[in-house]
């Protein structure tokens, strides 16, 4: 068994010994980054407690609290009023649902302007970022300048938050949805662009360089190479897109930009809480609405092109 | 004629083609044997151009094609057509659109990117399909075909773009010996019927002598052989394969019979413009 021992002073050049001290070195380098990572995220975790005074005791004397706020803003119904319709004179009986929801078609027509302010974000946003994209990926960039240029400025249409391109946009345009709706493009067109672009990252580069060996130009490579294996992926996002749309263009209208938002803020600022109740009931039950529907069209959609 | 004077391509460390030089009759079948890393891709790449050499020439029509750029590449690649070992196929489109490709050139960006195709191009595709026996499957998904499929109708995509050469790297590595007698007999037929010159690199010894003209072997780079197939000695293809020997002579096809399928007539310029009528539909 002696023979089993390895003088290491004698070996250097063994490739054995080679190569077993060099999965040592690279299992420490890496020790040492997984450490430094670890480390780096516990700090992060600590400063963000202590930052955000995330304690038990607060959260637990808090959360009662919550209820009670709701406690304050439930609309004041009463059982034997619940269904009175208006009388004679037009007006709702206090304490019925009608008198509640007096202001209902305002909403609904609200809600409505709300869907459709979505709807064109989305599409202006995710034509942007078709555009965007193929420049922005890494392996399709057709020189580096024009990736950086078109990387940086879909940093910039998604790293400002909505409602503050939502405020530039009334003071400048006006009042009323326009405003937020090309808010909401543009941090759509730089959201979506990036996921685009990563998609893009993962196609297949053997049928771009077939399109580049019949002699197509580089719109050609894209059309015809990256596009048909790309489009599923990019129809996903744009429908996941529609519904986090929904959701900012009820927010933008805080600021005037149209949407049901305005009439939440003009509710809440009236302290008009139990109407503060009734928005907030038909924007919940629309998102849920819109999240099933878009749910079921991405699944078609999607399950049509896997398994065809 | 193909001119080539003294190409090369460096890569960090070494040359994967240094200093060759070569010219090629207009019509000819040549194959290009070496083993793997001896830079029959590499080469084959330069000549279309989706690699750049660094340096030297390659003369066509009395143009300089390593000095291309711009359009005038694109219209090089155009009449230049490759075959790849992978097909390199769009998967999701079908087969006729993946044809129709081979017809980018002739467009202009808006009826390339709405992918729209005259009458008289489908028909032109259809018959360039039809050819190779692939016509049936002219509206499937290209990524529900097999190898031996794929790759005829990678052909007909080369034939649609009416080259003057077709670039054909490894063609038949992926393929099962009949897929490759079938690719094989296809390209010897283009070759014969159109006079288009096939360049071919071709990892098996035995395809290479039953249908190329002119071999020419590459060892590390250097062009070690060039001649008729009946000049190519044992002892040079031994040389030229090195370790690999044994395997470029025992996976020879099946078959080293030129039995061929039965010709169908070649693609003209008229088959283009014949349907032109049609093109309004």
């Amino acid at each position: 068994m002696a023979s089993l021992t390895v003088d290491s002073s004698l070996a250097a050049d063994d490739p054995v010994q080679l190569f077993e001290q060099r999965r040592r070195e690279l299992a420490r380098s890496k020790r040492a980054m997984n450490l430094l990572f670890l480390a780096l995220f516990a700090a992060a975790v600590v400063a963000s407690v202590y930052v955000s005074r995330f304690y038990p005791e607060r959260l637990a004397s808090g959360l009662p609290r919550i209820f009670e706020y709701f406690g304050t803003i439930m609309p004041n119904l009463e059982l034997d009023k619940l269904f009175l319709p208006r009388g004679d004179n037009g007006k709702a009986v206090p304490g019925s649902i009608a008198y509640w929801y007096s202001d209902f078609w305002t909403y609904l027509r609200l809600i409505a302007e709300t869907v459709a302010m979505a709807l064109t974000a989305t599409i202006l946003g995710a034509v942007a970022a078709f555009l965007l994209c193929f420049p922005a990926s890494r392996n399709l960039a057709p020189n580096s300048v024009v990736y950086h240029l078109s990387r940086r400025f879909m940093e910039i249409c998604r790293g400002v938050p909505e409602i503050l391109y939502a405020l530039i946009f009334v003071f400048a345009i006006g009042i009323g949805p326009l405003a937020g709706v090309i808010a909401i493009a543009i941090h759509s067109a730089g959201a979506l662009g990036k996921l685009f672009s990563e998609v893009n990252e993962n196609a297949s580069m053997r049928p771009v360089e077939g399109i580049r060996g019949v002699g197509g130009n580089w719109f050609e490579e894209m059309r015809y190479g990256v596009v048909p294996q790309v489009l599923p992926n990019f129809a996903s996002y744009t429908l996941l897109r529609f519904e986090i749309n929904v959701r900012s263009s009820s927010i933008v209208g805080f600021v005037g930009a149209g949407g049901i938002g305005q009439e939440l803020n003009r509710v809440i600022s009236l302290y008009s809480d139990d109407r503060v109740v009734a928005v907030l009931l038909m924007i919940v039950v629309l998102v849920t609405l819109i999240d099933v529907f878009s749910e079921r069209l991405r699944l078609a959609f999607i399950g049509k092109e896997n398994f065809r | 004629m193909l001119k080539i004077e003294h190409l090369t391509k460096s890569f960090a460390t070494r040359n994967a083609v240094s200093d060759i030089s070569l010219s090629i009759p207009q019509g000819q079948m040549v194959g290009i044997i070496g083993r793997s890393g001896a830079g029959k891709s590499t080469l084959l790449r330069m000549l279309n151009r989706l690699a750049d050499p660094t340096s030297g020439s390659i003369y066509f029509e009395n143009r300089d094609i390593a000095k291309l750029s711009g359009k005038a590449l694109y219209e090089w690649r155009a009449s230049c057509a490759m075959v790849f070992q992978q097909f390199n196929l769009v998967g999701r489109l079908d087969v006729l659109t993946n044809v129709l490709t081979g017809r980018l050139y002739h467009h202009g960006i808006m009826s390339s990117m709405l992918q729209m195709f005259s009458a008289s191009e489908r028909a032109f595709a259809i018959k360039a399909l039809d050819r190779l026996g692939m016509a049936h499957t002219a509206l499937q998904q290209a990524d529900t075909l097999s190898g031996g499929q794929m790759q005829r109708v990678a052909i007909a995509r080369a034939l649609v773009q009416q080259p003057k050469i077709l670039l054909a790297d490894e063609p038949i590595a992926s393929l099962d010996p009949l897929n490759a007698k079938i690719v094989m007999d296809a390209l010897r037929t283009i070759n014969r019927e159109d006079g288009i010159t096939v360049l071919a690199n071709l990892h098996t010894l035995d395809t290479a002598r039953t249908y190329c003209d002119r071999i020419i072997g590459l060892q590390d780079g250097v062009l070690v052989f060039d001649g008729p197939p009946e000049k190519l000695t044992l002892e040079m293809a031994r040389e030229i394969y090195g370790a690999e020997a044994e395997e470029a002579f025992s996976e020879g096809m099946t078959s080293t019979a030129l039995a061929g399928v039965p010709a169908k007539e070649r693609l003209t310029e008229r088959d283009l413009q014949r349907h032109s009528d049609m093109s309004m539909s």
